[in-house]
């Protein structure tokens, strides 16, 4: 599903990642780990396209990401759901909205978003809460929120950049739950996270960066 | 494009336009006040233009004959004056005639006049040029085409004419130039307050293109918006003109007495259309280059 060979993302004299080289499995549970600055989130924004790498080639489902143009990213991303540490949570939306936005920008009819929405909201636990607005939830509701709208138009690849850094022992253990049940269902999750507690109660593969190098695959 | 993209664009943008009401009145009060300033260097340009149209039409040449050339020779020369396909009237004033005329605004120079004789002033043709033939360029080329030993001065006015036409050229160069700076003006203010609404709503725009989103359906509602703000900016721009035009100029116009060229004039339909128009292009050119900003800049 996800193919890295040789990949060097450089920042002036920085190497933000350096000849990293993986194979990815469809359905796999991943979680990518290391130090801050080790490349963890480099690693991912590459994945879904917001940063290209200097060297090497990048395979997202058999697509070379480094060959696709800017302005058509967006069939990239269609396929791919992310979920970030701060939520990235439209404030002055409710619940509703920010799930079915991702299905709005396709032009998917109102009844058709309605439908999914309340699906996919009972899926992370929030069903009947659509009208509510994030600021109103607490941090692992917001989260739940976020990772509803990554899943809602059904991507084959789910990241997860951080998505309990922001939460307590037991709401991470609430999204972490979520996350599984997806990869259950066929998706396959890359997670970003130095929660080592977490990697141990959520035994999945581990690919460990030091200084943009991989150092354990 | 669907139907269904096609509905989300248009329930954005209006719904934009509800959410940064003020940003957006910003914006469209900009348009207004700048095509507005346009309006008016517009209809000032056009007035001063109608002015020296009306000046042109009335260029008069007078040429003055000899005491001694016969009368039938000066009927002569009037016909062949007549013929010339600039000349659009032509009139012939004999001694007599001009000491009348004289007589009539002067009466204390009766007595002068008297001592004089009848030769104290000249017979002479007065000729109206057509407008076409008005520039100083041409009066200057017929003034010479005329010349006759018969026709002892001719007057044309040269240097006035030359002197004024400079002027109006510059006051046009003039308006033309403050025309383009406001314009410019207005696009840079425009573009700043829509990178305002842009950056309230980047987290969401920025939200859009992880989700998906085409840069099309990005832009399209903020293409839409921009739209809007220049056509209301257009019509408000008129109705300031109209205001202008009713309670200022006529009332300045019929207190100073001034009827120069007739009425002060206000902008044709067309003018008018235009200038709503060039606020349509303005708000749209505002809102494509403030998005294309944040496109370029967004991950």
């Amino acid at each position: 599903m996800i193919r890295l060979y040789h990949v060097t993302k450089r920042y002036g004299e920085v190497d933000a990642l350096h000849d990293v080289s993986v194979h990815v499995e469809k359905g796999a549970f991943v979680y990518v780990t290391g130090p801050s600055g080790a490349g963890k989130s480099t690693m991912l924004k590459m994945l879904y396209g917001a940063v290209r790498p200097t060297e090497g080639k990048l395979l997202v489902g058999g697509v070379d990401v480094s060959a696709i143009p800017r302005r058509n990213m967006y069939k990239l991303r269609r396929n791919i759901g992310v979920v970030f540490q701060d939520f990235k949570l439209i404030a002055r939306r409710n619940v509703a909205e920010n799930v079915g936005l991702a299905l709005e920008v396709l032009g998917t009819p109102r009844e058709e978003i309605r439908r999914r929405v309340n699906a996919v909201l009972g899926v992370v636990g929030l069903k009947g809460r659509g009208h509510e607005y994030p600021p109103t939830l607490s941090g692992g509701e917001q989260q739940r929120v976020a990772v509803a709208r990554a899943i809602i138009n059904d991507p084959s690849i789910l990241l997860a950049d951080e998505p309990t850094g922001n939460l307590d022992g037991a709401m991470a253990i609430e999204v972490m739950e979520i996350l599984q049940a997806i990869n259950l269902r066929g998706t396959t999750v890359m997670v970003a996270t130095h929660d080592a507690a977490l990697m141990q109660r959520f035994p999945y593969r581990v690919l460990r960066f030091r200084g943009g190098r991989l150092v354990r695959a | 494009m669907s139907g269904g993209v096609l509905m989300h664009i248009l329930r954005r943008a209006s719904r934009s336009l509800w959410e940064n009401l003020y940003l957006n009145a910003v914006a469209t009060g900009v348009i207004a006040a700048a095509l507005l300033l346009v309006g008016v260097t517009l209809t000032v340009q056009q007035n001063l233009s109608a002015l020296v149209d009306s000046w042109d039409r009335d260029v008069h040449i007078s040429a003055y004959f000899h005491h001694d050339v016969p009368e039938a020779r000066r009927f002569d020369k009037r016909d062949q004056v007549a013929q010339d396909p600039r000349v659009v009237g032509v009139r012939y004033i004999s001694e007599a005639d001009a000491q009348d005329w004289l007589l009539e605004r002067t009466a204390r120079l009766e007595g002068v006049l008297e001592e004089l004789g009848p030769a104290a002033l000249p017979a002479s043709l007065e000729i109206t040029l057509a407008a076409e033939a008005g520039t100083p360029g041409e009066v200057a080329r017929f003034a010479t085409d005329l010349e006759d030993p018969d026709l002892e001065f001719i007057d044309f006015g040269q240097e006035w004419v030359e002197h004024f036409n400079a002027f109006l050229s510059l006051l046009e160069l003039l308006a033309a130039v403050l025309g383009s700076l406001i314009f410019l003006a207005a696009v840079f203010l425009v573009i700043n307050t829509v990178n305002l609404v842009v950056f309230n709503r980047r987290d969401e725009l920025e939200v859009q293109k992880l989700v998906g989103a085409t840069n099309a359906t990005i832009t399209a509602p903020f293409l839409l918006e921009g739209l809007a703000q220049g056509l209301v900016g257009g019509g408000l721009a008129l109705v300031g003109l109209w205001t202008v035009h009713r309670l200022v100029v006529v009332r300045l116009q019929i207190a100073l007495g001034l009827h120069m060229a007739g009425d002060l004039a206000a902008l044709s339909a067309l003018s008018l259309l235009g200038l709503v128009m060039a606020g349509a292009v303005l708000g749209l050119l505002a809102a494509w280059l403030a998005v294309a900003r944040f496109l370029s800049r967004a991950p």
